[in-house]
This record gives C-alpha cells, sequence and structure tokens, in this order.
C-alpha cells in the first residue's frame, strides 16, 4: 500500500545513503596520503519497487557496497618494479662506495703507487750504491703493500657488512609473513558475506614491502587468502600460516628456509630480487671477483719481483737467511701441491748456485755449489741436505716448514743463476712477502736492512761488484712484461672461474678499475631505468586507484545536496502528514 | 588521464630530485674542472686517463735517466778530451827526444815529466760523479786506478735504461780504455830512462795508436750524447702530447660545462615555478 510512510521510508534511505557516500568520501579525503590506499566508493541501487495497484513504485535507494578501485594485476606489476629498483638501488649504493675504495684520482691511487715504484727502481738501477733511494724504495713498497691491504680490508669490511645487514632484513620478512598470514585469517573471516577493502589494501602493502625484500610470487586462493612463495620455491605464506626464514651455515651468512618440519633449505643462491638479492649478488658476486682478482695480480706482481730480485745480489751477502714461505710438508715435493708452498706451481726443474765467502770476502769456491731442483721429487728437507752438504761453513735446516740457512763466524753466502724458482717460491733472497693484497709485505730480511735490495748480480766466478746494477734494470724490465693473471667471473650458482689476461700488471689494474667503473655506470643506469618504469606504473596505479582532492570535494557537494534533499523529503512528508491531521 | 593528488606530488618530487641530481653532477664539473671525477664517469676515458699518466711517469724517469747518463758521458768525455791532449803532448815529447841533439840527462828529465803525465792519466781515469767512478765497470764505489796504475774495477762498464727496451752504457771497463796507455808510458820511461832512441822513436807510433783509440772513444761517447739529446727531445714532445691528450680526456670544457650548468640552473627554476604554481590550485578555495 501506497502511503506518507513510504515517503518517510524513503526519505530515511536517502539520508541514510548520502551519510554513507558522505563516510566514504571522508574516509578517502582522510587516506590522501596513504601509502598504497586504494579509494573506495559506495554503490548505490533502487530499491525493489513495489507494486500498488498494477503500478510499479519505486521505493527509493540503497547502498548496497562499499568497493575498493583497484586493479590487482596492476598492483602486482607495481610490486614486481618496486622489487626490481630495490636491487638496483642497493647494488648501486653498496657499487659506489666500493667505487669510492678505489678512487683513481689522486696521487695514493695504486696506479700512481705503482708508477712511483717502477720508478723507484730505476733510481736504484741509476745508483745502486745510494742509501737514500734503497730506503725510498723501501717506503714506497711498504706503502703499496699497506694500499693493497687497505683495498683487501675494504671489501672485507664491505662484505661483512652486507652478511651484517641480512639479519635485521630476515627479521623484518619474518614479520611481514606472520602479518600477512594473520591478514589472510581475517579477510577469510569477514568475506563471507563482503569484501574487505582496507584488509586487502593493508595486506597489499606487506606483500609490497616483502617484495622490496625478497623474489616474491603470489597468487589468491578462492577464499580471499594469499599464498607467496619465494626463491626456490620456498613458501613464505600459505592460508594462515607463515614460513620463516633464518640466517646459518657455518658461518652464519646464509639465508636458509625452515619447514614446517624443521627442514633446511639454503636458498641463498636463487634469490635475485629485492634487497637481498642487490645485497647477495654484491656480496656473492661483484665483492667475490674484485677480491680474487685483486689477490691474483698481487699474486703475480709479488711473483714477478721476487723472481727476478732472487736472481740478484745486495750490497753484501747473507750471514743467515730466513724462508718467508713456509711448507705446510716439508717431506713432500716442493713442486706439488702437497707441499703446501704458496707458489709451489712456480717451481720447476732447474737447479741455483750459492757461494760462499771467507772473512776477506773471497769466495770460497770459485765456481760454485750447484743445487739441483726437480720439481717433482725434489723435497724442502732435500734442499736442506744439498746445501749443508755443499759446503762445510754452511748450514740449512727446515724449522716451522721453512728453509734457514746460516753462516758460520765469519763467512757469508749468497745466490744466483736461479732457473729452478726454487729461491723466490721458497721467499729467500726475495722482496715481497706474502701472496695475497691482504697479506703482501716487504720481506723483514729487506726491511731490516736495505742492503739486501738486489739491484747487481754475481758473475760467474762468484764475484759481485756493489756498483752492479744488473738486476735491478731488470726488475724495471717487469713494468711492461706480460703475464697470464686470472681474471674471475663468479656465478653464486654456477661458482667461480677464473678466465685469464695477458698483460702487464699496470694494463691489468687499469682494467680492473675500468671494469669497476663500468659495472658502476651501467647499474647506475639501471636503476634510473627501474626508477623511471616504477614510477610510471606507480602513476598508473595511482591514476585507478589513488584519491584525487578534488574529485572528492566534489562528491562531498553531491552527496551534501541529496543529504540536503532528502531531508527536504522528510519535510514534506511532515507538512503533508500535518495537512491531513489538521483537517477537521 | 585521471590525475590523483599523489601522482602530482610524486610527480614533482621525483623531477625536483632528478634536476637536483643533474645540477649536482654539473656543479662537479665545474667545481672540480674535470670531466671525469669517478670511475663511473667515463670508465673507459679513465682506463684511458690512467694509461697515459703511467706513461707520463715512465717518461719522466727514462728522462731523469737520460739527464744523470748525459752528466756521466760528459764527464767521460771532458776526462778523455784532457787524456788525448796529455798523448799528443807525449807524442810531441817522443818526437822531441828522438832527436840526437837532446842530451841523455833531457831524457832522463823527460822521464820524470812522462811519469806526471802518467799520474794526471791515473788521476782522469779516477774521475768521479756524484760520487761514483766513471771508468771502473760497475765496481763504482773504489777508485779504479792505483797510483802505481793496478786496475781494481771490474770489465762490465755501468749501464742504465735510457728506454723501455733499451740499456746503455754510460760508464767504462776503465782497463780496457787505459790499459794499454799506462803499459805504454810506463815503457817509454824505462826508454828515456835507459837513453833507447829506437825505443822512443816506436812509442810515437804507439802514442799515435792510443791516440786515436782515446778519439774513437771520445766519437762514441760524443755520438751517445748526441743520441741520448735526441731521445730527450722526443721524449719532452712526447710529455707535452700525452699531457694534452690527458687533458682532452680527463678536463671540463668549462665553457660547456658552466653553459651546461647554466641550463640545469634554469630548468630547476622552471621545475620549482611551475610545482609552486601548481600546488597552490585546489577546488577548496573556489567552495564557500
Amino acid at each position: 500500500m501506497s502511503g506518507i510512510g513510504v515517503v518517510w521510508d524513503i526519505a530515511k534511505d536517502a539520508l541514510s545513503t548520502s551519510r554513507f557516500g558522505i563516510d566514504v568520501t571522508g574516509h578517502n579525503i582522510a587516506n590522501v596520503n596513504t601509502a598504497g590506499y586504494s579509494r573506495q566508493s559506495t554503490v548505490q541501487e533502487a530499491k525493489h519497487p513495489m507494486f500498488f495497484n498494477g503500478l510499479q513504485l519505486g521505493r527509493g535507494v540503497t547502498t548496497s557496497q562499499v568497493v575498493r578501485e583497484t586493479d590487482q594485476f596492476i598492483e602486482n606489476r607495481l610490486m614486481q618494479q618496486g622489487s626490481n629498483l630495490a636491487y638496483s638501488t642497493e647494488m648501486e649504493n653498496y657499487i659506489h662506495i666500493l667505487e669510492g675504495v678505489f678512487n683513481e684520482n689522486s696521487d695514493a691511487s695504486v696506479s700512481s703507487l705503482l708508477n712511483q715504484y717502477w720508478s723507484l727502481w730505476h733510481d736504484v738501477a741509476n745508483n745502486p750504491l745510494g742509501a737514500s733511494e734503497r730506503i725510498a724504495l723501501y717506503e714506497l713498497s711498504s706503502l703499496i703493500s699497506e694500499r693493497f691491504q687497505y683495498l683487501d680490508g675494504e671489501m672485507r669490511q664491505l662484505k661483512t657488512d652486507l652478511s651484517n645487514v641480512l639479519g635485521p632484513a630476515i627479521n623484518r620478512i619474518n614479520q611481514i609473513t606472520n602479518e600477512i598470514a594473520n591478514l589472510n585469517n581475517e579477510i577469510v573471516g569477514l568475506e563471507s558475506n563482503n569484501v574487505a577493502n582496507d584488509l586487502r589494501d593493508k595486506r597489499n602493502i606487506l606483500v609490497s614491502e616483502l617484495s622490496q625484500y625478497i623474489d616474491t610470487n603470489s597468487f589468491e586462493q578462492d577464499n580471499g587468502s594469499l599464498t607467496i612463495v619465494s626463491a626456490r620455491g620456498c613458501v613464505l605464506v600459505h592460508s594462515n600460516t607463515s614460513y620463516s626464514i633464518s640466517l646459518g651455515g657455518a658461518n652464519g651468512d646464509r639465508v636458509e628456509w625452515s619447514s614446517s618440519a624443521g627442514s633446511k633449505i639454503d636458498m641463498t643462491d636463487y634469490i635475485t630480487n629485492g634487497k637481498l638479492g642487490g645485497w647477495l649478488d654484491v656480496r656473492d658476486e661483484v665483492l667475490e671477483k674484485y677480491s680474487l682478482d685483486l689477490d691474483s695480480m698481487t699474486r703475480e706482481f709479488i711473483w714477478a719481483t721476487n723472481q727476478q730480485h732472487s736472481q740478484g745480489v745486495g750490497l753484501e751477502a747473507f750471514n743467515g737467511v730466513t724462508a718467508s714461505y713456509a711448507a705446510a710438508s716439508a717431506t713432500d715435493a716442493m713442486g706439488t701441491a702437497a707441499s703446501g708452498l704458496t707458489f709451489f706451481d712456480k717451481i720447476q726443474d732447474g737447479n741455483f748456485q750459492l757461494w760462499v765467502y771467507d772473512s776477506n770476502g773471497d769466495v770460497v769456491t770459485p765456481g760454485g755449489d750447484t743445487i739441483t731442483i726437480d720439481a717433482d721429487t725434489t723435497r724442502l728437507t732435500d734442499v736442506a741436505a744439498q746445501i749443508g752438504a755443499a759446503d762445510a761453513n754452511i748450514t740449512a735446516a727446515v724449522i716451522d716448514g721453512r728453509l734457514e740457512i746460516s753462516a758460520a763466524n765469519g763467512y757469508t753466502f749468497a745466490f744466483g743463476g736461479d732457473n729452478s724458482n726454487t729461491l723466490a717460491a721458497l721467499g729467500i733472497n726475495t722482496f715481497f712477502e706474502g701472496s695475497t693484497a691482504g697479506g703482501m709485505d716487504v720481506c723483514d730480511a729487506i726491511r731490516d736492512n736495505f742492503n739486501l735490495i738486489a739491484a747487481g748480480r754475481i758473475d760467474a766466478t762468484g764475484v759481485f761488484a756493489t756498483g752492479d746494477n744488473a738486476n735491478a734494470v731488470a726488475i724495471t724490465d717487469l713494468q711492461f712484461a706480460t703475464m697470464d693473471i686470472p681474471n674471475w667471473s663468479c656465478d653464486r650458482i654456477d661458482g667461480n672461474t677464473p678466465g685469464s689476461i695477458t698483460a702487464s700488471v699496470g694494463d691489468y689494474y687499469r682494467a680492473f678499475v675500468g671494469s669497476l667503473g663500468t659495472i658502476s655506470e651501467s647499474l647506475t643506469r639501471e636503476r634510473a631505468f627501474d626508477e623511471v618504469s616504477a614510477s610510471k606504473i606507480g602513476e598508473i596505479r595511482d591514476s585507478l586507484s589513488a584519491v584525487s582532492l578534488d574529485e572528492e570535494m566534489t562528491n562531498l557537494m553531491k552527496f551534501q545536496h541529496a543529504y540536503t534533499a532528502a531531508a527536504k523529503l522528510i519535510t514534506t512528508a511532515d507538512e503533508m502528514l500535518a495537512t491531513l491531521l489538521e483537517l477537521k | 588521464m585521471r590525475v590523483a593528488t599523489k601522482t602530482m606530488y610524486d610527480l614533482i618530487r621525483f623531477n625536483l630530485a632528478h634536476i637536483t641530481d643533474d645540477m649536482n653532477q654539473a656543479n662537479k664539473v665545474v667545481a672540480t674542472g674535470k670531466r671525469i671525477n669517478d670511475l663511473s664517469d667515463d670508465p673507459v676515458g679513465m682506463a684511458n686517463a690512467l694509461e697515459i699518466k703511467s706513461n707520463i711517469a715512465n717518461i719522466n724517469q727514462v728522462s731523469r735517466n737520460i739527464n744523470m747518463g748525459k752528466s756521466w758521458l760528459i764527464a767521460s768525455e771532458g776526462a778523455l778530451t784532457n787524456v788525448q791532449d796529455m798523448l799528443s803532448d807525449t807524442r810531441a815529447l817522443c818526437v822531441e827526444m828522438r832527436t840526437t841533439t837532446k842530451s841523455p840527462a833531457d831524457r832522463e828529465a823527460a822521464a820524470v815529466n812522462i811519469q806526471n803525465v802518467k799520474e794526471e792519466i791515473i788521476a782522469l781515469a779516477n774521475t768521479q760523479v756524484s760520487g761514483l767512478y766513471l771508468f771502473a765497470g760497475t765496481n763504482t764505489e773504489v777508485p779504479p786506478f792505483e797510483v802505481d796504475g793496478t786496475y781494481n774495477g771490474n770489465n762490465s762498464p755501468f749501464a742504465i735504461k735510457t728506454a723501455n727496451d733499451t740499456v746503455m752504457q754510460i760508464g767504462a771497463d776503465g782497463e780496457a780504455v787505459f790499459g794499454d796507455i799506462l803499459t805504454s808510458l810506463d815503457d817509454l820511461i824505462v826508454h828515456l830512462q835507459n837513453n833507447d832512441v829506437d825505443g822512443i822513436g816506436a812509442s810515437i807510433a804507439i802514442m799515435e795508436g792510443h791516440f786515436s783509440d782515446i778519439t774513437a772513444n771520445i766519437s762514441a761517447i760524443g755520438s751517445k750524447t748526441n743520441r741520448m739529446e735526441i731521445k730527450e727531445n722526443i721524449l719532452s714532445e712526447l710529455t707535452i702530447s700525452n699531457t694534452e691528450q690527458l687533458s682532452r680526456i680527463e678536463d671540463a670544457d668549462i665553457a660547456e660545462a658552466v653553459m651546461n650548468l647554466k641550463s640545469v640552473e634554469l630548468a630547476y627554476q622552471a621545475a620549482l615555478a611551475s610545482s609552486s604554481s601548481i600546488m597552490e590550485l585546489s577546488l577548496m578555495d573556489y567552495l564557500k
């Protein structure tokens, strides 16, 4: 039946519908700056009509639901791009730090120090007797060693820093996955009859944050819960359960996923996205490569100098010498890995001469004593025995894996003509010690006595002139000598493989910093690209989902006017009723 | 396209951040005067620049070597020229002493003269440059000749590097240069003391032989000095061309850099102006 009551009902519904509209608009305005918020709107529809006297009479309006303007596909694209951006940003940050470590625009840069190093050998060659030239060479060589140690230390520190940032990030990931699992639970509960708009927004924000950290692949189940799978197929969230990841491995620097049964899967090498992907790429690929490259270069540089240095003689002969490289096993052939000698691979068949001088400085045996080496059979103990047997005034022993040679009181000894590389491999009559960037230093013997810098050579009769510079000249030749230096490529899954470059040390180092610069340059470009595409997708997403205040103000006016009109309806109904009641 | 309020602010932020970055880069180039400030600014250019720097360092070192070599060669030439004069005088003395008009006493006196010549030649053979003996082979620390003419040096002349693949002898084996001369002078002294006119006569030819040996030595040194001077000129030209190339790679074209900075500055001002005017606009200003 139609009556004034219907008008009252229509007016009441219109009022509440407009109020809903204003509520939702208010909610939108309030969330204008909320990240990840999707604007909402009310869906109004006409109520089911009523039949009266064969007429269909409308019964007003109702709010059927509050919907949120969103496109999950775009949201997913945005998350993916955000993940890429987080990856390239972190890569770029850390590579820039590394680039700063290898700053070449200064006089203390490695290439400048290397130039000075060869120059100082020229100076020693020009004046082999000069003490100041020798001191300058020693000082610069220690500076180079320190510089290499510094570079190595900085790269190690960066690696440690990167392992350290993993922990907090993993805690946050676990927190997020836990919250998502809880939200899954709530959403499934709420959505039995309605869409949980704000909770879904909240979940999207969390998934988006999660994808900034790590690879994510998410899909929604029919009941509205979200399943998230990460690198190597590890499930982070399923239904209302989250699975945690943690740091593990021997050094506590591997990312491990724990199943509900408690078994662990090492997913480290498969994480390729988000901040973790960036950090792990820098730590296990970029820093790994440059550390190995620097070590390889240092090794060849040390070897080249030592090998030539060991052919010469200083201003005085030795009265005692201790090898700087220790053999793990003195009873295995020196040319085999079993000996544990750092440079075992450089030892070859051959021999070297040992000359002994009496207290007047005269050669005891003018032809010298020949020590013969067979790389595959001669053991360190054999060398000691040969040296000991060569001359009654010389004793040799292996102590803690190091060959120690000493002369009887007043006697001295010197070496020459080593074509077996044994002396250099043992670290006798050498210039540098160590074989890595971190372990490089000038030999203690040289540090304690600059006269042992071997600028000269001994002639076939065992005589040497202090003014001779033949060996120093030969060392200056090394500046342009090419050698095979490993050029590493590191991949987290394929492992580290040593390539090889034939280059001088200087060329190798220039290629090294050049490649670092190229990586840094291309990362900057990649980051800029990711930034632009993230911002473009963000714009598309915002164009659909974000709040426009102008729009909301218009809506506000719209609903306000509708509200006013509905109120007018009530006034009208009221007046109609009063008219009726006033009938007499 | 629908533009959300957030989009507008995001874009303003994004654009301003980018222009600020550009401005920072442009300013860095102007402030340092260098086009390459970080490895990544131009990795290839940087590697080239490092190589050129290394070349320049090497050229400087070789130039230093050559300077040192020249000082040795000039000192050797001076000493040998003096020896040459003495040999010429000695020959003249021989010619004079051979004549029958000279008495044994004259020849006796001449012997003393030649003894002096010998000592002077020994003194010249012991010539030093910055404390090192030129004519001692590589035994540069000790005087190569004792007063009696005994040689203490060795037979390998001191040599230095004058190019990446060239080693040049700048010292000399004193025994080869002066040994025979000293023996001949000793012989001549004996002839003079013994009044042996035939022996004195024979010495003329011997002295002439020594004279031409020394002359050959001097001209060899002259040509070495010459080579070093030519090399020095080449090196100084190389230094200039390398430095120029380095500057081309590394240095910023200041006019261009300043222009660049100005244009970025202009873009920044424009962005600020347009952003602030957009930010002021709102429907709310028109609602009562």
